[in-house]
């Protein structure tokens, strides 16, 4: 009986053993395969013996010419615009985002349910469809070309109210009677906003900062055509886009390798310290905070 | 410290449903009230529209005599205790209870005094550090209730404080509620399903039902004079029986005649049913469990037992009678021969009779009390 038991028990470990491994292995090469390109980018954006693309990955000679001559280029304007943009973006979108979610999660008005059909339909056209006409209208406001940066900033937060769902899902698994309780307290609404519900929903906060910050950091579309090859209205992707064209791919090859890496940087670091919230955030509707 | 009155309270949904008609109470000064009824009875949304977190569709709540109906919560000089204890999970228990205060910009020195006192009464100041979460739930409760304390507010709402607790605990906090309303000495809304909680803590009890208030009065009154059919069978554990039977008028006496018996009314019921004159009709008669008792063989009503439940200091007997209505008897064990008590087991055949003192008479179309005012 006790050795048939620790047998099977036996066999039960070794088949974890193995299943393990090859979840293990097939991890290792799908994470290989992802991170060969920026391993490759960041190798070029340290080669100083050629400009050009070349047949080789590892650089015959190593220096920090490229991160040198990003420094005298527009790029140090791109990125500060793309900084710019990206930060009040955060700033404005998590805001209206959060407001949008517990108003949705916590009040019962007319049309609540009309509004939220909307917005779901109206999220299912492609954001393109509106290019030409904010073009036209950012430039009757003067906010193209030079002026591109504020005119991003609102192209990127005017349709972020639609953006409430996942948060707005996850404030409801929080306890109305929490609300409730910090009312007769004498919380005002806006109290229970920021001194209740916010903090209980930390992940979902880091979420809706990290995902408004991305958006418009890694934006092409949109910035090419507000900015419209003025390059002081640029962000880093449409700057260095202009770097690929045949005319000057030769010369700025390794410096947009360059470009990629100071790109990366900051959302890299953002990541590494919120990543815990943010696998929170998105499994947050699930799994109660 | 403060009266609360109820005139016409109404509440309508948005989908029409009306879960409260015209509730009207005057609730006085450091008075506890007791709302009492089944789930959906709507005791729960009166209590909200007192706290200010549902809107009156109709009538006016006072609260010390000021309408309160358009105030926000926290401007309605109330605290509440909520049956999921709804403590801030992210906050100390001291935070907890220090955060009505903290809104108010009461001084840290203040507030620290009014924590630990009322941490001090309600035996949690070795936990005044931890998060609720680490809590049990009595202690939740504790703190849930220290919140509502601090505030000092006139009228004290409780919302099923101890449904969330296991039945030991609601007992023991049942007991520290009554010790806590003598310390606080204010006026008491409290909700609750449970009979046995609204008898021993209210001052008077309102037994609701689809929204309708169904009797007002104190817990000597709802029992020993429940104004109709449901009232009778709500209040008391276990619940009244009631059966159809003949009211009997004869030469000044009342009989009732169940199941081929004839028992006479006589007491203060025989009296009351005399001076309003009442003439013989089918009535839906209530008898209490305590009140049937166990007759001679072969005197009264023949019945068979069922189940017998022995908890301890009573027996519950379940009876059918030869028609198969069912009737629950009490009997208390302790003037019971020990011989008798083991022979009351399923099957045997008893003969039981009621008390004549304390039957209740209702119609058996509207299911008033026939003695009601």
């Amino acid at each position: 009986m006790n050795e048939t038991l620790e047998k099977r028990s036996m066999g039960l470990r070794a088949s974890r053993t193995i299943s393990n491994t090859i979840i293990y292995v097939i991890l290792i090469v799908m994470s290989v395969v992802w991170l060969i390109p920026f391993f490759c980018i960041v190798l070029q954006s340290f080669r100083i013996e050629s400009t050009w693309q070349v047949g080789y990955v590892i650089p015959r000679q190593w220096g920090w010419d490229n991160y040198r001559a990003l420094w005298n280029s527009d790029f140090k304007r791109w990125y500060l615009n793309t900084f710019i943009i990206a930060l009040a973006v955060a700033a404005l979108q998590t805001i209206i985002v959060l407001c949008m979610s517990y108003t949705l999660s916590r009040f019962r008005f007319k049309m609540r349910d009309g509004l939220m059909r909307f917005m779901l339909i109206l999220g299912m056209f492609p954001g393109m469809l509106t290019m030409i006409i904010l073009y036209r209208v950012l430039k009757d406001l003067g906010l193209t070309q030079a002026n591109a940066v504020p005119g991003l900033i609102l192209v990127y937060v005017a349709s972020s109210g639609m953006g409430y769902y996942v948060s707005k899902g996850f404030f409801d698994t929080i306890p109305k009677s929490l609300d409730e309780a910090a009312r007769v307290d004498g919380a005002t609404r806006a109290q229970v906003l920021y001194k209740i519900i916010l903090p209980l929903a930390k992940p979902i906060v880091i979420y809706t900062i990290l995902t408004a910050f991305m958006a418009p950091w890694g934006d092409f579309v949109f910035a090419k055509y507000v900015s419209f090859g003025t390059s002081a209205g640029m962000n880093v992707a449409v700057g260095m886009w202009s770097w690929l064209q045949q005319d000057m791919i030769g010369q700025k090859y390794t410096m947009f390798c360059a470009g990629g890496v100071i790109v990366a940087i900051p959302v890299t670091i953002l990541f590494m310290c919120l990543q815990k919230y943010y696998v929170e955030g998105v499994t947050g509707g699930a799994v109660k905070g | 410290m403060a009266s609360v009155k109820l005139t016409k309270v109404k509440k309508v949904y948005d989908n029409k449903v009306v879960a409260v008609h015209d509730f009207d109470l005057d609730i006085k000064d450091k008075e506890f009230i007791v709302f009492v009824g089944p789930s959906g009875c709507g005791k729960s949304t009166t209590l909200r529209m007192v706290a200010g977190l549902e809107d009156i569709s109709g009538g006016t709540v006072e609260i010390d005599g000021e309408v309160v109906n358009d105030l926000q919560p926290k401007d309605r000089g109330i605290a509440m205790v909520f049956q999921n204890y709804a403590l801030y999970p992210h906050m100390t228990v001291y935070d907890n209870i220090a955060f009505s205060l903290r809104l108010q910009k009461v001084p840290e020195d203040v507030i620290y005094e009014k924590v630990t006192n009322a941490a001090e009464i309600l035996g949690i100041t070795d936990y005044l550090m931890r998060k609720p979460r680490a809590l049990s739930g009595g202690q939740r409760q504790r703190v849930a209730i220290g919140r509502a304390m601090v505030r000092n507010s006139k009228v004290f709402l409780m919302d099923e404080p101890l449904s969330n607790l296991d039945a030991k605990l609601r007992n023991q906090m049942r007991a520290e509620i009554i010790l806590l309303r003598q310390k606080l000495d204010t006026t008491f809304i409290y909700v609750t399903h449970d009979q046995t909680e609204a008898m021993t803590l209210g001052d008077r009890i309102v037994i609701m039902k689809d929204g309708y208030i169904q009797q007002v009065g104190t817990p000597t009154e709802v029992f020993e004079m429940p104004k109709n059919l449901f009232v009778a069978e709500f209040i008391g554990a276990p619940k009244m029986n009631i059966m159809r039977t003949e009211l009997v008028a004869e030469g000044g006496k009342y009989f009732v005649t169940p199941f081929g018996a004839k028992i006479e009314v006589d007491g203060e019921k025989g009296k009351a049913l005399a001076a309003k004159g009442q003439k013989s009709a089918a009535i839906d008669l209530g008898v209490r469990p305590e009140h049937i008792v166990l007759a001679k063989q072969g005197e009264g009503i023949p019945c068979v037992l069922e189940v017998n439940e022995m908890m301890g200091s009573e027996l519950h007997l379940h009876v059918y009678t030869e028609d198969g209505t069912r009737l629950i008897v009490r009997v208390p064990t302790i003037g019971l021969d020990p011989a008798e008590r083991e022979s009351l087991v399923q099957g045997k055949k008893l003969f039981v009779t009621f008390e004549g003192k304390v039957m209740h008479f209702f119609d058996t179309e509207s299911g008033e009390n026939l003695l009601n005012d």
